[in-house]
């Protein structure tokens, strides 16, 4: 079936007086939103409190009992559901490429029955991997399950860029993720948000990713709208106590002075470690296996660097050993101030670094964006 | 033309030959199933040769007895045992083992033997898997059954064979709609069996 | 036992060449229209589900009736010959491949069917793009369960005029020939045993390829 494109940008989303009712629960009660083109709003709260249910109205997944939704003006009612949903890229926390296809058939499979041909779908499928990061001649003709959780979730996003959106629903797209990874695709995310400009509804569940990537974040409970506002006006005029909860649920950010690096780091993994006369070619296995993106480089007990997958895959000579291709990293002590190495790393473009104590990694330390704004 | 008698013995005929062989087979394939519960090289063979068998057209079953055994009664319960056993095993099998190990071990803890364990917990368990399997192994005797009047068993299958001889339709539906009710019978009663061992359907 | 010289000569006796062109020629006709019905008749009783088990029940009963019977009751209809026996096999098929058509179409699991919807495929793109593949696997078990079914059923068209291996088996247990029995009976047999361990091949592979992870 060919569609037609029903708009090239998004001016602005309304969403007004929607109600959706599960028998006698309401999912979603009389609420009022409004996505500003071109920005990212996120909408989190507790679970079951209907931001799942508010997405899947937008591109009619689920047929709202009451009010309406307009695009650019136009009642999405009006708008077959197909044609609307290939102008809406959408992507969720499993993912869901179809096992059956290749990652190649998965991306071009819109494009496809839309009529493109041969030549430009695999065009298309190879741009849209090189934009995440997936040289195109290694991914292409393999199947979901030989990629690693991180690399299925690139090609997820790859997918629902297929057509070219002008927006985008996200539900959880990095909630099966494990918190090092998922901080890693957030920063590439973000790369990707500002190049492609696009207007973007993002739920998730972890407040450091939305105050992270969000322009704006709608807190719901309950079905309703609680409060909206940039990331700022959250933490220093948060609308209740749930609010002030989700937000600070740590209260890190209104003690950010005292707060030590050892707060803030991960905890330290053997999984993170290669040695350094690994091969290259090996090291993206283990990596791929690992469900890594980047991996710390050790010679016996001595740390060199690090390595990422991404470039690990660029550089194709065979042979070359991780100890030549290891990248220099920041290390800090637990009780370094937390001030200190966010701004330390910032000013070196950085965005881990490794706790040391004394000789031993205790942690990993990734960067705080929010915090960073903060201080 | 065929008379009401005839019809009436090869009935009989018919249904002695069907429940005989499903008594023998239910006889001959519990202590193989239990068997195969201990026996990881028995299951294999069993389950190995029931595949194997199961493809099998029954009628070069039911041809290849003649070399051996000749005509009559005993070859065509032999062939119709050699399909009708195996969905037996392997269903009184399955559910022998798809037991909770749990409760096995309970049931020691309280102090059953093993013979007790068996008769009370595995067997009854086993019970809606067993009663399928034989429900599928009573079909297809039925159905075989009509098969082996070609080899003198008599039953419902000679009035069909005397049929054929001369094209006469009447003959030949007065042996195969009673073959067909039997079949029916066989479903519905086995179908009401299986309920009534299944836990949760005990009551009705 | 039999030799290869006697084999042999039973083997051109009874015309067996032959007669395994003839079986095998009934067995392609019926399976292939068995699919084309049991599958189409799966896809129609998963998109009108309320008509699901009036039909499975229907052929569950169909199921239990003798194959003789069967193809006798199809006699007065379809006349001697291949007729009844191949209209036989077919009702006997529809059931394993229908059953499994819809079981399958209805087990996808739900993630790839929400995608497919969230992505933009329309119900009938989804139908032919992931739910039909991704039952695959399934649809071939029940295939292969046909396959056994044909294989029986076209056994016993020797004894209605339909030619085939049965013919030679029938002939055999008329005249008690016990080597002319047995080379058929033993033939047959393999020739079931070896198509049955080719779809399970195949099956397995589908699962390789399409099955979930
Ligand atoms: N199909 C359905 N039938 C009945 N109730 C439903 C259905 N879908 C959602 N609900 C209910 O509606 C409410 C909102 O669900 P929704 O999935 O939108 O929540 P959510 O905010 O996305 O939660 P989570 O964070 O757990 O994903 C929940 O109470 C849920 O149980
Ligand atoms: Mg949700």
């Amino acid at each position: 079936m060919q569609t037609e494109r029903l708009f090239d940008r998004i001016d602005s989303i309304q969403l007004k007086g929607i109600t959706k009712k599960y028998g006698e629960g309401f999912a979603v009660k009389d609420l009022d939103l409004e996505v500003i083109g071109g920005e990212l709003l996120i909408l989190i709260g507790p679970s079951g409190s209907g931001k799942t249910t508010t997405l899947r109205m937008i591109n009619r997944m689920i047929e709202q009992d009451e009010g309406s939704v307009t695009i650019n003006g136009i009642d999405t009612k009006n708008v077959d559901p197909v044609r609307l949903r290939r102008n809406i890229g959408y992507v969720i926390q499993n993912i869901g490429l179809f096992p059956h296809m290749t990652i190649g058939e998965n991306i071009g499979l819109v494009p496809k029955l839309e009529g493109w041909n041969k030549k430009e779908i695999e065009e298309r499928v190879k741009t849209l991997l090189e934009f995440v990061s997936l040289p195109p001649d290694m991914f292409m003709n393999r199947y979901p399950k030989q990629l690693s959780g991180g690399q299925q979730q690139r090609v997820g996003l790859a997918r629902a860029m297929a057509m070219d959106p002008p927006l985008f629903l996200m539900d959880e797209p990095f909630g099966a993720l494990d918190p090092i990874l998922r901080k890693q695709l957030q920063k590439e995310f973000l790369k990707i948000k500002n190049e492609i400009n696009r207007t973007i509804v993002f739920v998730t569940h972890d407040i450091e990713e939305a105050l992270v990537l969000g322009d704006r974040i709608a807190i719901m409970d309950q079905g309703e709208l609680v409060q909206v506002g940039p990331p700022e006006e959250l933490i220093f005029n948060p609308a209740n106590e749930l609010v002030a909860d989700i937000v600070d649920n740590q209260r890190k950010f209104k003690h950010m002075d005292t707060l030590k690096v050892k707060d803030l780091m991960s905890p330290f993994e053997d999984k993170y470690v290669l040695q350094a006369k690994t091969e290259a070619c090996d090291a993206v296995d283990e990596m791929t296996k690992r469900d890594l993106e980047t991996a710390f480089v050790f010679d016996e007990d001595a740390l060199l660097g690090q390595v990422e997958i991404v470039d690990l895959m660029k550089c194709r000579h065979r042979e070359e050993k991780l100890s030549e291709l290891a990248k220099p990293i920041k290390t800090f002590q637990p009780m370094d101030s937390v001030a200190f190495a966010l701004s330390e790393m910032k000013n070196s473009g950085e965005y881990l670094a490794i706790v040391m104590n004394s000789k031993h990694p205790v942690g990993i330390l990734v960067s705080d964006e929010v915090l960073l704004k903060l201080i | 033309m065929v008379v009401l008698e005839t019809v009436i013995n090869a009935t009989w005929e018919h249904i002695v030959l069907v429940y005989t062989t499903l008594f023998v087979s239910i006889i001959v394939s519990i202590p193989l199933a239990f068997g195969a519960v201990y026996s990881k090289k028995l299951e294999f063979v069993i389950m190995k040769f029931a595949n194997l068998v199961q493809a099998v057209p029954s009628f070069a079953v039911v041809a290849i007895m003649v070399p051996f055994l000749g005509i009559g009664f005993t070859p065509a319960v032999v062939a119709i045992m050699l399909r009708a056993l195996l969905p037996i095993i392997k269903n009184t099998y399955i559910g022998l083992s798809n037991i909770d190990p749990a409760l096995i071990d309970y049931a020691e803890g309280v102090g059953l033997s093993q013979w007790q364990i068996h008769r009370y917990i595995r067997l009854p368990n086993a019970y809606p898997a067993m009663f399928a399997g034989i429900k599928f192994a009573g079909i297809l005797a039925n159905s075989i059954a009509v098969l082996t009047a070609f080899i003198g068993s008599g039953g419902l299958g000679e009035i069909i064979f005397q049929g054929l001889i001369g094209y006469n339709t009447s003959t030949l539906l007065a042996g195969a709609i009673p073959a067909i009710m039997l079949a029916i019978l066989i479903d519905t009663t086995f179908t009401i069996l299986e309920k009534k061992v299944t836990p949760g359907h005990s009551s009705e | 036992m039999l030799s290869i010289q006697a084999i042999a000569n039973v083997w051109e006796r009874n015309l067996m060449t032959m007669r395994t062109i003839e079986h095998l020629h009934m067995f392609s006709i019926a399976l292939l229209l068995s699919i084309i019905i049991g599958v189409s008749v799966g896809i129609f009783i998963y998109m009108k589900p309320k008509t699901a088990n009036p039909v499975l029940n229907f052929l569950n009963i169909v199921e239990t009736i003798p194959d003789l019977a069967l193809i006798v009751l199809l006699l007065p209809i379809l006349k001697l010959g291949a007729g009844p026996t191949i209209a036989a096999c077919v009702l006997y098929s529809i059931l394993p491949i229908a059953r499994n058509t819809y079981t399958g179409l209805k087990n996808v699991d739900e993630q790839y069917t929400y995608v497919a919807q969230a992505i933009g495929l329309s119900p009938r793109e989804a139908l032919l793009k992931v739910r039909i593949p991704m039952s695959l696997p399934l649809i071939a078990g029940g295939i292969r369960i046909a396959l056994v079914f044909c294989m029986g059923v076209v056994t016993l068209g020797g004894l209605v005029a339909a030619g085939g291996l049965g013919t030679v088996l029938q002939n055999g247990i008329q005249l008690y020939q016990k080597d002319a029995i047995l080379v058929a009976g033993l033939w047959t047999g393999l020739l079931a045993v070896l198509l049955d361990g080719f779809a399970g091949l195949i099956e397995k592979k589908l699962h390789e390829r399409y099955g979930t992870w």
